[in-house]
């Protein structure tokens, strides 16, 4: 025999599936969110597993120069000596040892025209298909002869190009004319991703590319029947100091796993606002539930009445939450697969090339979906199962007696408590930033979760006066909502039941305050941004580059020797130990105090020709270093160099916190450099015309490089940055649309509720379209009660976070106003949208049967 | 019936019931001394605000008193506590509303059990059919409440009400709801059940001829026991009614 409780549960659950579909439906879009980011990242990061281990199949071990700390993936390298090829080649056991080269190499079109690639344009030694490096031949030769060239296919025939052309090549070293001997192919693709990749024989390859006698890395294959662990230990015997041997596997895991990391945090940050989601989710839960209870009333009096205990009337309302939970979490997982699948699609149309290899689904990923998805149904459903609970089986017959609300005193305490923790809990985790970040970050998200949930509950008693407030000042270019009975109506039903209102409310208000939080921080990153660009950029062109590959220092050398150009000054980066810790250290010529004004305090800038260290004032406090001082710094190579201080700067918006000189970095690595950006200045008496003509021409010739003055360069950075807002932003609306979802859902429950009273109005004379008009406006009063709630706790909140984040970053503090007005009115179009369905629900009523309801 | 009741099957000791304070404090119960034998049919009368509804209330255990007792049986509620008083709910009371009776969403049949099912106690089958033929629900058992008329609702109450064999039932209004017709049927088959099936029933209504079905009426008006009837005609209850109100 089944329990009757588990058989009112389900009972409950069906006979109110309607109700209860909404709520559903914001559960299921909250663990869809969780579910698709484990999925999207499990899936992407076996694809690119896999992508690796098979691209680098071949490759058995790889020679290359140590590291002495970083990411192994990612860390700059010295390049290896050719000369140890031949004595690598003669170790039994190899069957074939390749230089791998890689450099700058940019194809002339057949109408003259440099290709323009979204990924880099690369030259590479090659000489023939049997190679390691996974490069394919689709036809024609590998390039035997000094003067030949095999290119990608897809790259071939974008420029024009058939076997046999003479084809034009931009490298490091100069121009130069080649024979079209073969078309490459990547594993099974015929390209390279984006990328176009020149193979040229490995003398050819070392001149053209300027490789100087040196490669990347060298890379061995092994002959059958050998052990690759004897070999390699035969490799590592020969090598000097400074050069390891390690296997292809191991390289491959390193590369796939450092751009793993990336996909990880990417995937932390959807986790982030699938949390926002549902937390949301959870108020509209909570409200639902309240409701469902409260409409319920007599039927658990009437239990209670006859019998049934607290503990089965709570036991009933939970189940319940907990078969929607089920329900939900089983949709939700599978939604999951969808989302990940429709990110996919989203970023790859964007631009972003996700390997896809069939979605990944681990029981990992089933089981904090489940845990997640019913734990937060039903601890939702708690506290109205309390109340449930809680109604005396007298209301049976006497309904009047129901609920017995919690006083208003004592929730005043409450929420107030849980506000004031909140505030101190978020106040330590941005200020004091106690033990690192994953404490900062828990402390300050747990702090914002409590100062909302508190918002939330002091809210409701506000709720009523607010209403009252809005409904009198929200239509006043027109005429006030309260002369007309419909607005009047609207007002007083928003009035008449604050806890309902209040918690409707709250969802919207956690949504947008997140939103407002966002725009704050962000108004402030781009005006601190702009300001210290305008206080401090005196360039007159920057050149940058669109592939994210760097630019080929050939291109400053070329444009310091126009005429057109005053100062010209690259900006290359490295990476050095400081005090211990990894930092990224700037490196430019003197000629950038032309270019940027950094505010240097103490010193000069050109004591960087002097092979001596500028840092930012933050640092320089911190470590206590002064003029003269001098600071020891571990390169990436592993070399050690005692750096003396010669000047303090204040701006670090482009120099960031560290600079040295190019004489410097030289010495800091062997590795073949690369500009990320170049500045320049325009010489005396030249107009702005001619200079950008001059550099534009130099440009023709390195195709990813972008040329902008500086209102250019000033806008392109802001878009970076709004792009990355409207991700935000775009995350943020699920959120918000499932607080939507809230108000619709709540707005149909109150309607069902008051099926009695609609009958009652209608048959006393009110219309349909009045009818409709009420439940519109107390949709409207709730949503912008709600979003006023989210923008008067956001704008605090993101204040904080911009005052929090370090001067570097923010040094104004910035309200955007008019997203603010923005957000105010769009909660009315939120109202409208809200109350569509209920509004039409209304209006079908038949009066005479809505009288007859009980 | 052949048991010979050693003590009443309810009783109010001194019963007062006091809302509000001070100023707006009003006696809902004042000094009520009463009592219920065993297998009669009772009916409490009384002007609106007599304080008919709060006595039956405190008698089933649904409300509690400001001063002085009330026995179930031997049982004093004022000593016990939330989770005895539902126990007692489920196994010696019974209940039967004037509407909402029934728990929509389940069947007549699972409504009649419902408060066996809850105490977790499996229901005494050959009782169970007595009072279902009794009731006349036969036909009705596997419907849902909204598929029955009112009087047939008002049946699966009144079977709910017997089905665990309580010590006493109290009904509130039973016939309230429903017409005249269906009234006297609901009535019939209640008084069908203290005369035939032995049981216990106090019933509240302010219709003399509801109360004419009872074999005694209890007036109140403003809290207290005014008068008494033993095998009351309508027109008698009707008569004492009217001076009541006067």
């Amino acid at each position: 025999m089944v329990s009757p409780v588990v058989r009112l549960t389900a009972r409950g659950v069906v006979a109110r599936k309607f109700r209860i579909l909404l709520t559903t439906l914001a559960v299921v879009s909250g663990v869809a969110f969780v579910s698709g980011a484990f999925v999207l990242t499990d899936s992407v990061k076996s694809a690119i597993d896999n992508l690796f281990e098979e691209l680098r199949g071949d490759i058995d071990l790889e020679v290359r120069t140590t590291i002495a700390f970083g990411d192994e993936a990612r860390g700059e390298r010295d390049p290896v000596p050719l000369s140890l090829l031949p004595e690598i080649s003669k170790i039994e056991g190899v069957r074939l040892v390749e230089a791998n080269l890689r450099r700058s190499a940019t194809i002339i079109k057949a109408d003259g025209e440099p290709l323009k690639v979204s990924g880099p344009a690369f030259g590479i030694a090659w000489d023939g298909p049997e190679g390691l490096d996974g490069r394919t031949l689709i036809a024609g030769t590998a390039p035997k002869g000094t003067k030949d060239v095999a290119i990608d296919k897809s790259s071939a025939k974008r420029a024009g190009y058939e076997i046999g052309d003479i084809v034009t090549i931009v490298g490091p070293t100069g121009k130069d004319q080649f024979t079209l001997v073969g078309l490459t192919g990547s594993g099974n693709t015929n390209g390279g991703g984006g990328a176009s990749i020149s193979a040229f024989n490995p003398d050819t390859a070392n001149d053209f590319l300027g490789a100087q006698d040196q490669a990347d890395s060298l890379l061995i294959g092994v002959l059958p029947g050998f052990s690759l662990s004897e070999v390699q230990a035969s490799v590592e015997e020969m090598l000097p100091e400074s050069i390891e041997v390690i296997t292809g596997v191991q390289a491959a895991k390193e590369i796939s796993g450092s751009i793993n990391d990336v996909i990880d945090i990417f995937g932390k940050v959807l986790l982030g606002f699938a949390a926002i989601s549902l937390f949301v989710s959870a108020f509209l839960i909570f409200n639902t539930f309240a409701i469902i209870v409260s409409q319920r009333l007599r039927e658990l009096a009437l239990m209670r009445a006859v019998g049934a205990s607290t503990q089965q009337i709570r036991a009933m309302i939970i189940g319940e939450g907990l078969i929607i939970g089920i329900i939900a979490t089983g949709l939700g997982i599978l939604g999951g697969l969808g989302v990940a699948q429709g990110i996919t699609a989203l970023f790859n149309a964007a631009g972003a090339a996700f390997p896809t290899a069939g979605l990944t689904l681990s029981l990992r990923t089933i089981l904090v979906s489940v845990f997640i998805g019913i734990g937060v149904t039903v601890t939702a459903a708690i506290v109205p199962a309390i109340r449930a609970s809680r109604i005396p089986p007298v209301a049976a017959m006497r309904p009047e007696l129901g609920f017995s609300a919690l006083q208003r005193s004592k929730r005043l305490v409450v929420g107030l408590t849980t506000l004031l923790v909140g505030i101190a809990l978020f106040s330590i985790g941005l200020f004091l930033q106690p033990g690192g970040t994953i404490i900062t970050l828990a402390s300050s998200a747990i702090g914002a979760v409590l100062l909302f949930l508190g918002v939330a509950s002091l809210s409701t008693t506000i709720a009523a006066p607010a209403s009252r407030l809005i409904s009198r000042i929200l239509p006043m270019p027109f005429r006030p909502m309260t002369r007309s009975v419909p607005g009047r109506l609207a007002s007083r039903n928003a009035q008449r039941t604050p806890r309902r209102t209040a918690s409707t409310a709250s969802a919207l208000m956690v949504g947008l305050a997140l939103v407002s939080t966002v725009s704050v921080v962000a108004a402030s990153v781009k005006k601190s941004f702009t300001e210290q660009l305008q206080s401090s950029v005196t360039a007159d062109f920057f050149i940058t580059n669109l592939s994210f590959q760097g630019l080929p220092v050939a291109f400053a050398e070329r444009l310091d020797a126009l005429d057109e150009l005053g100062s010209v000054s690259p900006f290359r980066a490295t990476r050095a130990l400081v005090n211990g810790e990894e930092k990224q250290i700037g490196a430019v010529k003197p000629e950038m105090g032309d270019i940027v004004d950094v505010g240097v305090i103490e010193g000069s800038i050109e004591s960087l020709a002097e092979g001596k260290l500028l840092l930012h004032k933050d640092p320089a406090r911190d470590l206590g270093l002064g003029i003269g001082d001098s600071l020891d710094i571990t390169w990436q190579n592993g070399t050690t160099a005692t750096l003396i201080i010669g000047g303090i700067y204040t701006e670090a918006v482009l120099a960031g916190n560290w600079l040295i000189g190019l004489e410097t970095l030289s010495q800091a690595s062997k590795a073949p450099p690369v500009d990320f950006f170049i500045g320049a200045k325009i010489a005396d008496g030249v107009s702005i015309e001619d200079a950008r003509a001059a550099v534009e021409k130099v440009a023709e010739d390195f195709p990813s490089a972008e040329v902008q003055d500086q209102s250019e360069f000033q806008k392109s950075q802001e878009d970076q940055l709004n792009q990355l807002l409207a991700i935000v932003y775009g995350l943020l609306i699920f959120a918000i649309l499932i607080a939507v979802l809230g108000i619709a859902n709540t707005m149909a429950l109150s309607v069902y509720e008051r099926t009695r009273e609609f009958g009652l109005l209608r048959a006393v004379g009110m219309s349909k379209r009045h009818l409709k008009r009420s439940v519109r406006w107390e949709a409207i009063i709730v949503s912008v009660f709600g979003a006023t709630l989210g923008v008067v706790v956001g704008i605090p909140l993101g204040v904080s976070v911009a005052m929090a984040l370090p001067d570097s970053f923010v040094t104004t503090t910035q309200i955007p106003v008019n997203t603010i007005v923005a957000i105010l009115l769009a909660s009315i179009v939120v109202g409208i949208v809200a109350a569509i369905f209920p509004a039409r629900r209304t209006a079908k009523l038949d009066v005479l049967a809505a009288i007859a309801t009980q | 019936m052949t048991q010979v009741a050693s003590y009443p099957a309810a009783a109010a000791l001194n019963a007062s019931k006091i809302y509000g304070k001070d100023d707006s404090e009003v006696r809902a119960l004042d000094d009520v001394t009463v009592d219920f034998q065993l297998g009669h049919f009772t009916a409490i009368m009384g002007p609106s605000g007599s304080g008919k509804s709060t006595l039956m209330h405190c008698l089933a255990g649904l409300d509690s008193l400001t001063s002085g007792r009330v026995l179930i049986g031997d049982t004093d509620l004022a000593q016990l506590d939330d989770k005895q008083l539902t126990t007692l709910r489920r196994e010696k009371v019974g209940f039967i509303f004037q509407a909402y009776n029934l728990i929509p969403t389940l069947t007549a049949l699972e409504n009649i059990t419902l408060p066996m099912d809850l105490g977790g106690v499996k229901p005494e089958q050959e009782w169970l059919d007595t009072v279902i033929d009794a009731m006349n629900l036969r036909n009705r058992l596997s419907h849902r409440p909204s598929e029955l008329s009112g009087g047939q609702q008002q049946r699966v109450a009144v079977a709910r009400a017997l089905a665990s064999r309580p010590q006493i039932i109290f009904a509130d209004e039973p016939t309230g709801n429903l017409d005249s017709k269906t009234g006297a049927e609901i009535l019939t088959f209640m008084k069908h059940a203290v005369t035939h099936l032995h049981q216990t029933i106090v019933m509240v209504t302010h219709d003399p001829l509801a109360a004419a079905y009872a074999d005694r009426v209890v007036f109140l008006a403003d809290g207290r026991v005014v008068d008494e009837l033993s095998q009351p005609t309508s027109a008698q209850v009707l008569d004492r009614m009217k001076r009541l109100g006067n």
